[in-house]
Parts: structure tokens; C-alpha cells; sequence
């Protein structure tokens, strides 16, 4: 097991220079630069230049890539004092970003991405809680009004976009019945004596202090809307995949054998088809879930929520090219993990698979 | 002997989009204690839709049981509550499939999978239902039992899957196992070692035991009595040695041709059966094997032939049965 998370991660290093590489050179290739525009206006021609040298945007491009791996003292041994340095993305240095003066790309994912992993975790809980129970309920009164029901439910929340069910629910719940606040998020960390601690001291607060909220009322209040919006598109598809599943494992011979034993039909599905019919929703629980917790672009955006699914777009549009290069990586480190905890609990699912 | 097992009149339709399929189509016969009864028949002529019935293992929708009684030590399972069912399913009337690879859940033990029942219906605890199945798998004759407890069925060879299915289906000492082609997805010489197996246990437990298979080689040597089915309907009955020395049926006959035999010259001929069966949804009047038969007369085509018992052991469902033995000590075809 431990000898199979190891070599996964080393798997991995190759993926992720891969990942790297293109991404850098794709950003890079889009027309337009970081310093095209500043708001509405354009900058002066001089002070594009400036900046560009200041971000060592003139360099070859081999000694960009070099310093953004690893990092501007090695690969850019004079004039490295000048402009902006970085140790470079093996040290977890992710550089400075080009349109947010002074922030590193470090600093916008530690403040951004705990925010969007409180989301994406609630969404995620809500998507399996209602979607994997509903799915077996619909399998198990196939063909039965429920099960239509609930078929028609999860098609309905399948196809309907977030950017209508967002303000919808705003119109009804904030704006009508005003059970809700309409946007923003609302979390502290629960930790906040330490995160005072890094205050007090004047240096930035690690990141896993931010990503454990509070459970406090205000903290539930604003995520309602949020979390169901996102959670209802995850539910339906989990629930339509759960019911296809188990309907596929209960026609298999060894229910048949289950059943040819005496149990109760209670035990037959627990027993004997719950497990099987869970392995394909394993496999996409795990891209699920690294897409949902790394930001969801349309839900933060109409819920005014500082996550990190904008940073995802805007930074594209930016040319912020380390923003982007800082995204993609984390998406694709999110996706590595995602599917190596996939993988083990197929294990754990199915003694045919093993971790060699 | 004592009976039982006594099927009366059995009929299990299935109500598809495409019409009923008259799967079992009013079959009847008994079973003694101990007695082992083959069904033999073409693919899809109902043969395991018809003990599936027994023990209520129709798919339901779109399966249904029309008709009919099973006795079964007195009792009409087809009366009971799903309760009572269940108490009899794995525990009385035990049943084996044909695919031993897909009939055993991937997922758990095969040790999990015996003791299930042995602590369902035998109130075992986990020690004694350990206990119990070592005892059972090597009673099928699988080495290092104890330790293959923990096993997965993938870490199992096809024939040992289906001794670790019969070891599953004789847990709990049953009055009867109905072993559906237990064989058919065997190699052959793993077919000959279960076909003994099961034989042997037999005459250890003494249980009775309902054989279904295709191929009427397989049971020559382990039969008592021979049903033959088709489509839906039981063509002829006969003791094993009767029907294989005077099959009455020409559908019976066509099986038997169409078999090597041990005892016959090379130079006898097999001759597979021409057409198809029928459609089982729209059944045309008359006999359902008129079209394929070569005795057949406008008769056949009209009327149902009625169930003639030859001896009071051997029964024929065949508007010409006579002229079929006619013919057969005449060619001096006669087979003993
Ligand atoms: N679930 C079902 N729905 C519709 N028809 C069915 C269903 N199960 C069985 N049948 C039909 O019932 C008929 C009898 O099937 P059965 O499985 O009993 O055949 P069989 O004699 O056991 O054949 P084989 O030798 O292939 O196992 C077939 O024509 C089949 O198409
Ligand atoms: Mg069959």
C-alpha cells in the first residue's frame, strides 16, 4: 500500500512537468500580454517595457521556463537582484502574479482556494448524501412511480445550469422569502487563536489554519444557497449513475445465487450488490471531487464568493501567466490525488483489483 | 418411496413488449426421496424457468406463475408467504447455476458466502459456521480448505467454483438440490470429475436431486428417471435405461441421434435435429414440434397431443408415439 502511494507519486513528477511544460508554453502562445491593459485604458509603451523587464518577460523563453521550475537564482545567475525573483515552482514557489500588484500566486491560492474547498466539500457531501441514496431507491422500485420520480428529478437536475438554479434560488429564498442572504461567504477559521498568533507576528497565515471554518450560524446561513446550487447538479448525476449501476449488478447470477440462499431481500442488496454497484461511482466521485473543491467558476461568480474558480478564468484573460501556470498545477495535483484515493479504494471495493 | 416433490400443472408466462412468452406451459411430474430426476432439453425450452419456479426465483416482472402446484413435502410453495419461501430456499431446496464464474459474488469470501447460510437458516454462530464450512469444502474435495476460506472466488479455477458451489448449496443438508447445467460451462474432464463428485455425495446425504442439463450423455450414467422438455411442455418421461433403449418421442429419438455413444459403431452417424425451436410467443396449435418433425401428420398441426402413458412409468406426449417404435424395431434401430 505505502509501496503503492510511492510509486504513484512518482509517477506523478513526470505528469506534472508535462502539465507545466504545455501550459506554459500555451499561455504564452495566446496573442496579447500581461501589460496590454490596465482597467479601460492601455498602458504607455514605456511602462509596458518596464514591467516586462521587471517580470523577465524578455528572456529567452528556456530561461523563463528554468527559473519558473527552478527558480531565478540558479537559472538567471546575473541580474537576478533585478526585478522580481522566485525559487522556483519545485521549491512551491508559484512566482508573483502580473495584474495583482504585489501578491504572489502563493498568497491568492492560500487566501482563495480554503474558501472554495469549503464549498466543494459541502456540495460534495449534499451531492452523495442525497444522490447515491436516492439512486439506490430508484433502483431498487424500478419502474414504479418513485422511481420515475426520482428519475425525472435527477434528469431535471442534471440539465438545468447552475447559472439558472443560482439566482433562481436567490429570487426565492433571498429575495422572496428572505430566509437566506443573497451572496458572499462568511467563514472564520475555527482556529482563530492561532491565525491571531500569525497576525500578531505580522507574517501571512498558512493556509490549513483558513481551510477548517467555524460551524457557526452566520458560516450555514450564507452557505445554504451556495451549496445547494452546487449540490444539486453532483447529486443528480450521482444518484443517475448509482441507479444504473445497481440495476445492472441485481440482474448479475450472484444476486440470483443470494437470493437462492434465503436471505431477505434486504440482505441480498446490502450484502451483495451494494458493493459491486459502488465501483463505478467511485470512479467519477474522484474527479468530482478535485473539480469541485479547486472552485466552481459560476457558483462563486454569482454568489460573490472569493474562491478560486474566478482565478481559473480571469487569470486566462489576464495573461496573468503564473496565475494560470498556479491553477492548472494545483487542478492537475488535486486530480493526481484524487484518482490515486480512487484507485484505493477500489481496492478496498474489489479484492480483483490490487495495489501492485 | 415416499414423494417429495409433486409439480401439477406448472405454467410460468413472461410479459414481455413483445408478447407473452409461454415459457412453462403446464408441466407436471413427481420426485421421490432420493431420487435423481434429469431434465433435458434444447436451449430455451424452459428448463430453468420451470425450477426456477419452484422456489419462486422468477424475475418478477415480467415472470409470473400462472398456474399451478408445487408440493413439496406436503406443502404448495407456490402458497406460501415470502417468509416461509425464504426458509425454504437454501435450506430444504438448494439450487446451483450453470456459470461458476459469474454465480459467486466477486467481493466477498467464499467463506462468507458459505457461512451466510449456514448461520441464516441453521442459527450457527460465526465459530460453528467456520467450523462447518471447512468441513463442507473438503467434503467437495478442495485442498488446504481451511486456509481458502479467506480466498475470493477469482483465486479460484472454474471447476473449483462450482465444487464451492455445491459445498454452498449442500450447507444446509437439503431435501433436494436442483443443479441447473452445473456442468455446461466446464471443460470436459472437469465435467466428469463434479458429475462424480455429485454422485458420491448423493449417496452420502441421500438427497434427491434435479439435474437439468442439454445433453443427454451427462446423465446417462447418474439418472434415475429422464424428463424430456420442449418448448415449454413435457414431450416424454421414462426411466433412464427405457428412455435411451426406447425413446417414444421423435424429439426424444432426434436427441438421442444427435449424441455420441460409447457403445455404438464409428460408423453410426450423428445427426443434429433440422429447424429451430418455436417461438415461444405466439405458440401455433398443436404440437410445438410438429414443424421439425418428420412423423408429422395434419394432425399434429391441429391437436394437442394428450400425455399417453405407455407404463405407468413412461409417459409420451406424441400423436404417433406407436408408429415411431414401429419403426425402430423394424430398422432393428432398437437401442439397448
Ligand atoms: N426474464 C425473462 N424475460 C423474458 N423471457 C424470458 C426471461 N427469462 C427466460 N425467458 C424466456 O423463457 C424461455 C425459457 O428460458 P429458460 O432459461 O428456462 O431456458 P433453458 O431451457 O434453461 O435454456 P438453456 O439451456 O439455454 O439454459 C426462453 O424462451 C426465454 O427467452
Ligand atoms: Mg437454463
Amino acid at each position: 500500500m505505502l509501496q503503492f502511494v510511492i510509486r504513484r507519486i512518482i509517477w506523478t513528477i513526470p505528469v506534472l512537468l508535462l502539465v507545466t511544460f504545455f501550459t506554459f508554453a500555451l499561455v504564452r502562445a495566446i496573442p496579447g500580454g500581461p501589460f496590454d491593459f490596465a482597467g479601460d485604458k492601455s498602458l504607455p509603451p514605456a511602462v509596458v517595457k518596464n514591467l516586462e523587464a521587471k517580470y523577465h518577460l524578455n528572456d529567452p523563453m528556456w530561461m523563463q521556463f528554468c527559473s519558473y521550475l527552478i527558480g531565478d537564482a540558479i537559472c538567471r545567475p546575473e541580474g537576478s537582484e533585478e526585478g522580481v525573483s522566485s525559487k522556483g515552482v519545485l521549491l512551491g514557489d508559484l512566482g508573483p502574479s502580473f495584474r495583482y500588484r504585489g501578491r504572489t500566486v502563493n498568497d491568492i491560492i492560500s487566501t482563495a482556494l480554503p474558501i472554495s474547498m469549503q464549498l466543494g466539500f459541502l456540495a460534495m457531501l449534499l451531492g452523495i448524501g442525497i444522490g447515491i441514496p436516492a439512486g439506490i431507491i430508484a433502483a431498487l422500485k424500478h419502474n414504479t412511480p418513485l422511481d420515475y420520480s426520482a428519475t425525472f428529478i435527477a434528469i431535471l437536475g442534471v440539465s438545468i445550469s447552475n447559472v439558472v438554479l443560482g439566482p433562481f434560488l436567490i429570487w426565492v429564498f433571498a429575495l422572496k422569502l428572505g430566509w437566506f442572504p443573497v451572496a458572499t461567504w462568511k467563514a472564520e477559521p475555527l482556529f482563530s487563536n492561532i491565525a491571531q498568533q500569525y497576525i500578531a507576528a505580522g507574517e501571512p497565515v498558512p493556509m490549513w489554519v483558513n481551510l477548517i471554518p467555524k460551524p457557526t450560524f452566520d458560516f450555514f446561513h450564507h452557505a445554504v444557497l451556495p451549496v445547494v446550487t452546487l449540490g444539486t447538479g453532483l447529486s443528480a448525476v450521482l444518484a443517475r449513475l448509482t441507479r444504473g449501476s445497481l440495476l445492472q449488478v441485481i440482474r448479475e447470477d450472484y444476486i440470483r445465487t443470494a437470493r437462492a440462499k434465503g436471505l431477505r431481500e434486504r440482505a441480498v442488496i446490502v450484502r451483495h450488490a451494494l458493493k459491486n454497484s459502488l465501483i463505478p461511482v467511485v470512479t467519477i466521485l474522484g474527479p468530482m471531487f478535485a473539480g469541485v473543491l479547486t472552485g466552481t467558476f459560476v457558483v462563486e461568480q454569482i454568489f460573490a464568493i472569493p474562491g478560486l474558480g474566478r482565478h481559473f478564468v480571469t487569470s486566462v484573460g489576464n495573461r496573468d501567466y503564473p496565475v494560470v501556470l498556479g491553477t492548472t498545477l494545483l487542478y492537475a495535483v488535486a486530480i493526481v490525488i484524487a484518482n490515486m484515493l480512487v484507485d484505493i479504494t477500489y481496492a478496498w471495493l474489489d479484492p480483483r483489483v490490487r495495489l501492485e | 418411496m415416499t414423494t417429495l416433490l409433486e409439480v401439477k400443472g406448472l405454467k410460468t408466462y413472461f410479459f414481455t413488449e413483445e408478447g407473452v412468452v409461454q415459457a412453462v406451459n403446464g408441466i407436471s411430474y413427481k420426485l421421490d426421496k432420493g431420487e435423481l430426476l434429469a431434465i433435458v432439453g434444447e436451449s430455451g425450452c424452459g428448463k430453468s424457468v420451470g425450477v426456477m419456479s419452484l422456489i419462486r426465483l422468477i424475475p418478477q416482472p415480467p415472470g409470473k406463475i400462472v398456474a399451478g402446484e408445487v408440493l413439496f413435502e406436503g406443502r404448495d410453495l407456490l402458497q406460501m408467504s415470502d417468509d416461509e419461501i425464504r426458509q425454504v430456499r437454501g435450506n430444504r431446496i438448494a439450487m446451483i447455476f450453470q456459470d461458476p464464474m459469474t454465480s459467486l459474488n466477486p467481493v466477498l469470501t467464499i467463506g462468507f458466502q458459505i457461512m451466510e447460510a449456514l448461520q441464516l437458516h441453521l442459527g450457527m454462530d460465526k465459530e460453528q459456521a467456520r467450523k462447518r464450512a471447512i468441513e463442507l469444502l473438503e467434503m467437495v474435495g478442495i485442498p488446504g480448505a481451511e486456509k481458502r476460506l479467506d480466498d475470493y472466488p477469482h483465486q479460484f479455477s472454474g471447476g473449483m467454483r462450482q465444487r464451492v458451489m455445491i459445498a454452498m448449496g449442500l450447507s444446509c443438508n437439503p431435501q433436494l438440490l436442483i443443479a441447473d447445467e452445473p456442468t455446461t460451462a466446464l471443460d470436459v474432464t472437469i465435467q466428469a470429475q463434479i458429475v462424480d463428485l455429485v454422485k458420491g455425495l448423493r449417496e452420502k446425504i441421500g438427497m434427491a436431486i434435479i439435474w437439468i442439463t442439454h445433453d443427454l450423455g451427462v446423465v446417462a450414467g447418474i439418472a434415475d428417471r429422464v424428463i424430456v422438455m420442449y418448448a415449454g411442455k413435457i414431450v416424454e418421461e421414462a426411466e433412464v435405461h427405457d428412455l435411451y433403449a426406447n425413446p417414444h418421442h421423435p424429439y426424444t429419438l432426434g436427441l438421442l441421434k444427435s449424441i455420441p455413444r460409447l457403445d455404438q459403431g464409428h460408423d453410426e452417424k450423428l445427426i443434429p435435429i433440422e429447424g429451430l425451436p418455436p417461438d415461444l410467443v405466439d405458440l401455433p396449435p398443436g404440437c410445438p414440434f410438429a414443424p421439425r418433425c418428420s412423423y408429422r401428420v395434419d394432425r399434429c398441426t391441429e391437436e394437442d397431443p394428450p400425455t399417453d402413458y405407455v407404463t405407468p412409468l413412461h409417459r409420451v406426449a406424441c400423436w404417433r408415439w406407436e408408429d415411431v417404435i414401429a419403426d425402430q424395431s423394424k430398422n432393428g434401430g432398437q437401442r439397448v
